[in-house]
C-alpha cells in the first residue's frame, strides 16, 4: 500500500521535473540563439537589395548595409556606386531619422523614384519600399537578425 | 563572381526548389525529451487511475507521439531552414491536452463515426493530429507571403463576411453566438477571425507606416497622427463593441482590440495611440457594462463571486478552489477534479478551465511551466518578426505571436479571476477543432516565415541568394 503510493509520487513528481527539463533546454536553445545573434555584427540600420540593375553594376541580389547617411550615386566617392546610364554622379541620399528612413533626390538629372513614383523632396521610406535610380531598382530590407 | 551569377536571370520564382534534405537536430532531441515527458506523465496518469503500472491509453499517445515524428520528418526532408523550437513546444502543450482529455470523463464530448463512439479523449486526439499536420504542411508548402500581401482588403472583406454570417445565422451555446454550422460541420468563425485580422493589419500598418509616424495633428496637447489614418482604428472599435454586443464574446473582442493595439504599436512606435484607444475602451467597456446585462454580470462576478455562489459566481468559485486544492505540486495527474454528485464541479473544464483542471493536477509548478511555455512560443515570433526583411513580415509575425500570447493570457487570468471571466480557448490545450486548427495554422505560417530561405516579391532567384549568403559570411 505505501510502496505503491510511493511510486505514485515518485512518478508524478519525475512528471513535473520532466515538463521543466522540456523547459529548460528549449530556453537553452532560445539564448544560444540570442547570443548567435548579438555576437553578429548586426548593427546596420538598414539594408539596400539590389532587385534590377540591367548595366550589371552593382549586380542584383546584392545587398548593401546601411549607415545612418548613405549616398548614391554614380562617382566612386559615393557609398553605393550605381553604374548606370541614367544616373548622375550624385543621385539621392538616404538618411536616418529618427524612427524611419528617408530618401532625398540630390539634384540629380533624371530623379529619383520611390514604389515607381517620382519623389518630390524627402520622403519616408519604409521597409520594403523600393527606390528607382535610373533603370537600377533598390529595396530597403529590415537589418539582418536584427 | 561564381559562373552561376552570369546565367541569365529565372523570370518567374520558383515555388519548389530542389528538395534536399537538412538535418533538424535541435527539433529532433526536443522532440525526444518532450516524447520521454509524456510518456512519464501517461504512467502517472495510470498509476493514478487504474492502479496498474501501465500507460493509460497507450494507443492514443502512441498515434500522437507517431504524429511529431512524422512532422520532424517531413520537415528534414523538406530541408526547409525553419524553426526548430514552435514545434516541440506545440508537441509538448499538445501532449498535456492529450493527457487531460484522456482523463477528464470521456462522455463531455461524443462523436459517432462509422458506428463507433469516440470519446473526449479520442476526438481530442484526432484534432491533435489534424492540427500536427496543417502546422507542418503549411511550414513546408508556403513559399511566399504574396497571397496573403496583396489581397489584404481581400481577406479583411472576407472576414467581415464571416463576422456578418455569424451575426445572422450562428447558433447559441450557453447565452453566446459563437457557433456557424453548415450540416455537419460547425465551427467558431472568431478564431479564424483572429488570423485574418492580423494579416489585414500587417498589411495595412506596413503600407502607411510612414504616414502613421511622419505627420502629426496637434488636437490640444495630443500630437496625433493625421485624422483620416485613425479611421481604421475607429472602425476596429466598432467592430470589437459588435461582436460584444451581437455575439456576446467578451474574450474575441479583448483580443481583437488588445492585438490591434499592440501591432498599432509595434507598427509606428507611437504611445499616443496606444492612450486613445485605451481610453476609448474604458469608454466602451463602462458603456456596456452598464447598457447590456449580460456583460454587467461578468463584471459582477469577477469583482464578487461570492455574491452569487450558486449561478453567475459558479464557475469562477469551482475554478479558484481547484487551483487551492492543487497547490505547490499540485494533486497528480487523474487525481484532482472529485465528482460531486455524478458531476464535474467545473461544467466546461475541457473548454474554458482547462487550467483550473492542470492547476489542481500538477500544481503551481506545472501551471509556470505551462504558461512558460507560451511565452516560448511569443519569443519565437518576435524574433522571427525582429529578423524579417520588410515590415509586412516582421508585423504578420508579432501579430501571429501575439494573437496566441493575448489569447492564453486573457483565458489563464480569466480563470485566476484576475479579468473578468471570457470564453476563449487555451491555445492547443483546450477541446475543440476550431481553436486547434487555427493556432495549428499560425503555427505553421511563423514555421514558413522563419525560414531564410523565402524572401520577398519580387523573389530573387535562389542562386543570387545564395551568392549575397556567401559575400555575407566572408
Amino acid at each position: 500500500m505505501d510502496g505503491s503510493l510511493l511510486v505514485i509520487w515518485i512518478v508524478r513528481i519525475l512528471f513535473l521535473a520532466l515538463l521543466y527539463v522540456v523547459l529548460f533546454r528549449i530556453v537553452r536553445t532560445l539564448l544560444r540563439d540570442l547570443r548567435q545573434a548579438a555576437r553578429e555584427p548586426g548593427t546596420s540600420l538598414g539594408r539596400l537589395v539590389v532587385v534590377a540593375s540591367p548595366a550589371g553594376e552593382p549586380t542584383v541580389g546584392r545587398s548593401f548595409d546601411l549607415d545612418a547617411i548613405t549616398t548614391l550615386g554614380r562617382d566612386v566617392n559615393n557609398a553605393i556606386v550605381i553604374d548606370d546610364p541614367f544616373a548622375s554622379s550624385e543621385h539621392a541620399i538616404l538618411t536616418y531619422r529618427g524612427r524611419s528612413w528617408y530618401v532625398e533626390d540630390a539634384g540629380s538629372t533624371n530623379g529619383t523614384a520611390r514604389n515607381g513614383r517620382s519623389i518630390e523632396g524627402p520622403s519616408p521610406l519604409g521597409f520594403g519600399d523600393e527606390i528607382g535610380i535610373g533603370q537600377v531598382r533598390l529595396r530597403l530590407e529590415r537589418p539582418r537578425g536584427g | 563572381m561564381t559562373v552561376g551569377a552570369t546565367a541569365r536571370p529565372r523570370p518567374a520564382p520558383r515555388v519548389l526548389g530542389p528538395i534536399r534534405p537538412r538535418p533538424r537536430w535541435t527539433e529532433a532531441k526536443l522532440l525526444v525529451v518532450v516524447a520521454v515527458t509524456l510518456l512519464v506523465g501517461s504512467l502517472s496518469l495510470g498509476l493514478t487511475m487504474t492502479g496498474d503500472v501501465a500507460l493509460y491509453d497507450p494507443f492514443g499517445l502512441a498515434v500522437y507521439l507517431a504524429a511529431l515524428a512524422v512532422a520532424h520528418l517531413a520537415q528534414v526532408l523538406a530541408g526547409r531552414r525553419s524553426d526548430q523550437i514552435l514545434l516541440p513546444t506545440m508537441g509538448m502543450l499538445g501532449g498535456i491536452s492529450l493527457l487531460l482529455m484522456q482523463r477528464l470523463p470521456q462522455d463531455l464530448v461524443t462523436n459517432d463515426v462509422g458506428g463507433r463512439t469516440l470519446g473526449l479523449g479520442q476526438v481530442q486526439l484526432v484534432w491533435l493530429v489534424l492540427g500536427i499536420a496543417v502546422a507542418t504542411t503549411i511550414g513546408i508548402v508556403v513559399r511566399s507571403d504574396s497571397w496573403l500581401r496583396r489581397y489584404k482588403y481581400t481577406w479583411a472583406a472576407a472576414g467581415i463576411v464571416l463576422l456578418l454570417l455569424v451575426f445572422v445565422l450562428g447558433t447559441e451555446t450557453a447565452g453566446s453566438r459563437l457557433t456557424l454550422r453548415f450540416g455537419p460541420f460547425s465551427g467558431q468563425p472568431s478564431e479564424l477571425l483572429k488570423v485574418i485580422l492580423v494579416v489585414f493589419l500587417a498589411g495595412y500598418l506596413s503600407e502607411n507606416r510612414p504616414l502613421l509616424i511622419e505627420q502629426d495633428t496637434r488636437v490640444g496637447p495630443l500630437r496625433l497622427p493625421p485624422l483620416p489614418y485613425l479611421a481604421p482604428m475607429v472602425v476596429m472599435w466598432a467592430i470589437a463593441l459588435g461582436i460584444v454586443v451581437v455575439q456576446r464574446d467578451l474574450g474575441a473582442a479583448l483580443l481583437f482590440f488588445t492585438v490591434f493595439l499592440a501591432l498599432t504599436y509595434a507598427a509606428t512606435g507611437r504611445i499616443s495611440l496606444v492612450v486613445i484607444g485605451l481610453v476609448l475602451f474604458l469608454l466602451g467597456s463602462v458603456l456596456m457594462a452598464s447598457v447590456f446585462p449580460h456583460v454587467g454580470e461578468r463584471f459582477a462576478a469577477w469583482i464578487d463571486p461570492w455574491a452569487d455562489p450558486l449561478d453567475s459566481g459558479y464557475q469562477i468559485i469551482q475554478s479558484l478552489h481547484a487551483f487551492a486544492r492543487g497547490g505547490l505540486i499540485g494533486m497528480g495527474l487523474g487525481n484532482g477534479l472529485p465528482l460531486i454528485g455524478g458531476r464535474l464541479p467545473i461544467p466546461e473544464v475541457h473548454t474554458d478551465f482547462p487550467l483550473a483542471a492542470l492547476g489542481e493536477e500538477l500544481g503551481l509548478v506545472g501551471v509556470v511551466a505551462i504558461l512558460a511555455l507560451f511565452l516560448v512560443v511569443v519569443e519565437r515570433g518576435l524574433r522571427i518578426g525582429a529578423a524579417a526583411a520588410d515590415d509586412f513580415r516582421s508585423l504578420l509575425a508579432t501579430g501571429l505571436a501575439l494573437v496566441i500570447g493575448v489569447q492564453a493570457f486573457i483565458i489563464a487570468a480569466g480563470n485566476l479571476k484576475v479579468l473578468p471571466l471570457t470564453g476563449v480557448t487555451l491555445p492547443f490545450i483546450s477541446y475543440g477543432g476550431s481553436s486547434l486548427l487555427v493556432n495549428a495554422l499560425v503555427i505553421g505560417l511563423l514555421l514558413a516565415l522563419s525560414d531564410k530561405g523565402v524572401e520577398p516579391p519580387p523573389p530573387p532567384s535562389e542562386r543570387t541568394w545564395r551568392s549575397r549568403l556567401r559575400g555575407s559570411e566572408g
